[in-house]
């Protein structure tokens, strides 16, 4: 991996930097085909400057910026790591958002460069009649035959090539890591967040919260947001812990129960689904099964009945939450209700808020323009003028 | 690519098959071509299932022959059939309901092994090597008709449309280049209907599988086939790309009913 490098002050440098000192430890774990597949630090290091080289030698430069229409997948992080190190920005889209909307961001940006995760995130494009100078997909199953998608790139292929030379990050602290995209009131809005923005929340939080490399964190739906760049990414890579993707959307609560993570970086849906979730399967109010939960989990109570509330019903109930091990379960962005963080705190789950730092602006120039080359020629003026 | 161009993969000639001197088929001929949807309509009781069961092995015809694969199908069992790459679904499931996903979707796996009874038995020789790799299988399928939410669930716990869709996994473990499916849409929502739809088509398309379905959907039918073949009273009425059988008038009076 060459030399080790002298500043860690923006994301792909961390990474380089543990690639170094901890190639062997797990970076990444990605249930697939029911079994937890790793990538170590190394692996990964090695896998994004073969997809940078890719994006090199299709023209992705400086200041370019890498649009991510995909789920949280470890290919999603290596391109939006790749993008980053060859001092471009990555542009994350969530698939589950309205497609509506989706469709009327992507047609107003016309991103050059697009990594989808398949047919239907591909479709999306072609219904914002995008047509982007290099497309890479992640699952290629409906696009044979496909006529509209003959040019985009299998994400499985390209990774075979040689990795990049370059083996120092390109990007440097003031530059954009991620940009994300929102319809607002009048017009659309970006929040652009710099590596040292990032990486000075990610301390922050590796700080206060004293995370450290055993942590086992989970990166379930929350990804295309800010927030999770700042309170889940940024720390992962400071901190080189364990970073783990379910195997599905569907499957996550039955992968967090088999994985029990340290850190769950999780937003007000997360926590409200999972106390839904828990009353839907208790007993009927009444029943006495019922009525031995509600007497050991009562607010006030003795010695007795918290030891006994603990083996009988916390517990057991922390398992069936996967939260049996947690330590840092954070919470990023709106506050819960009452009885959410009532029930977590009655089970001696202390959810902590993490104030999102979330600046949203219009862009006062086109949105299209941000990712094409004029502004591309700009940012590696200004690149060499920061780093000169 | 033009069915006279096709490679045939199944060919029917003159097929006959009667329970007691009762007709169930008469003298149907038709071939499937390599890697296209086939979709056998026709009224209840017309002999659809009857043929079906022919092509997997279940019944011997009395009169015609059968080609698969350029060969000569004489008195083949329902176990070689499926040694020559034909597998199936069945109308009704026929699941181990007390068994898990991946244990029914393992099943399918059978042919594929190489190790002895004794060998799987004792867990020794090629039994132990064999299970990761039949395991690995199972999955491909099981994330490939997207049922890893359920893979460690009872099947008899699952709801119809969703035992359905293992029937279909176990069928597709077995790497089959023929697969028949008997109705696989019965029963089930419009939503369901789609998303089997959509199975079968990637089925065909990304593996590669021929398949020839049965199923009283005209509209899923008319979406999905490359090729119709229509049955009445045991007999062939049409044969052709959905939109010529579409116009035939004779299947138009004896199923259709109405000119769409």
């Amino acid at each position: 991996m060459g030399t080790l490098t002298e500043t860690l002050d923006t994301l792909p440098h961390w990474l380089h930097q543990q690639a170094l000192e901890h190639g062997t430890d797990v970076a990444l774990r990605h249930k697939h085909l029911g079994v937890w597949q790793v990538r170590t630090w190394r692996q990964l290091a090695d896998e994004v400057l073969r997809l940078a080289s890719v994006l090199q030698a299709r023209g992705f430069s400086v200041g370019a910026t890498l649009t991510i229409i995909s789920r949280p997948t470890p290919q999603a992080i290596v391109a939006a790591l790749a993008a980053q190190w060859l001092g471009g920005a990555a542009s994350l889209f969530d698939p589950l958002d309205g497609v509506a909307g989706q469709v009327e961001l992507l047609g107003e940006l016309q991103p050059d460069f697009v990594l989808a995760e398949g047919y239907e995130e591909l479709s999306r494009l072609g219904a914002a009649q995008v047509a982007p100078r290099v497309v890479i997909y992640l699952d290629k199953r409906g696009l044979s035959g496909s006529v509209a998608f003959d040019q985009a790139l299998d994400y499985a292929t390209l990774i075979e090539a040689k990795a990049l030379d370059e083996r120092v990050p390109l990007a440097h602290a003031q530059q954009t890591a991620f940009v994300f995209y929102r319809r607002g009131p009048q017009a659309i809005e970006q929040q652009r967040i710099s590596h040292a923005e990032l990486l000075q929340h990610g301390q922050q939080l590796v700080q206060r919260e004293g995370l450290r490399r055993q942590e086992e964190a989970l990166a379930a739906r929350g990804f295309a947001s800010g927030d999770q760049a700042r309170y889940l990414l940024a720390p992962w890579l400071i901190a080189g812990f364990r970073l783990n993707f379910p195997e599905n959307l569907a499957t996550r609560d039955r992968d967090r129960r088999e994985l029990g993570p340290t850190l769950v970086a999780g937003t007000r849906e997360t926590y409200e689904r999972l106390h839904s979730y828990v009353l839907e399967r208790l007993p009927a109010p009444g029943d006495g099964a019922r009525r031995l939960v509600d007497w050991a989990l009562a607010a006030r109570s003795g010695p007795l009945r918290r030891f006994i509330g603990q083996w009988l019903v916390r517990r057991p109930l922390r398992d069936v939450l996967g939260f049996s091990r947690i330590h840092a379960p954070l919470l990023v962005g709106d506050a819960l209700k009452p009885e959410t963080q009532a029930f977590f705190d009655t089970l001696g789950i202390n959810v902590r808020q993490w104030e999102g730092a979330a600046h949203w602006e219009v862009p006062t120039i086109s949105l299209a323009s941000t990712t094409h080359e004029p502004d591309e020629r700009q940012s590696q003026r200004a690149w060499k003028e920061a780093t000169t | 690519m033009t069915r006279t161009a096709a490679t045939q993969l199944l060919e029917l000639d003159n097929i006959s098959l009667s329970f007691k001197g009762v007709k169930a088929i008469t003298d149907i001929s038709f071939s499937v071509a390599a890697g296209e949807i086939c979709a056998l309509i026709g009224p209840n009781g017309a002999g659809k299932s009857s043929l079906l069961n022919i092509i997997s092995g279940v019944y011997q015809p009395q009169r015609g022959r059968i080609r698969f694969d350029n060969r000569e199908r004489r008195g083949m069992r329902a176990h070689d059939v499926a040694v020559r790459g034909v597998a199936r679904t069945f109308q009704n499931i026929a699941l181990f309901k007390g068994m898990s996903v991946l244990d029914n979707v393992l099943t399918g796996r059978n042919l594929k092994r190489r190790s002895s009874w004794i060998e799987q038995a004792l867990r020794i020789g090629r039994a132990g090597r064999e299970d990761d790799s039949q395991r690995e299988a199972a999955e491909r399928v099981i994330e490939f008709l997207h049922l890893q939410p359920w893979r460690d669930a009872w099947v008899g716990t699952l709801p119809y449309g969703l035992q359905k869709r293992v029937e279909l996994a176990r069928a597709l473990a077995a790497e089959p280049r023929l697969l028949l499916l008997d109705e696989p849409m019965a029963g089930m929502n419009a939503e369901e209907k789609q998303l089997m739809s959509r199975f079968i088509v990637d089925i065909n398309r990304e593996l590669g599988t021929t398949v020839v379905l049965i199923e009283h959907d005209i509209g899923v039918v008319m979406d999905i086939s490359d090729h119709v073949v229509v049955l009445d009273y045991g007999r062939k009425i049409g044969d052709g790309a959905p939109d010529v059988v579409r116009q035939n008038p004779e299947v138009i009076s004896a199923y259709l009913g109405t000119r769409h």
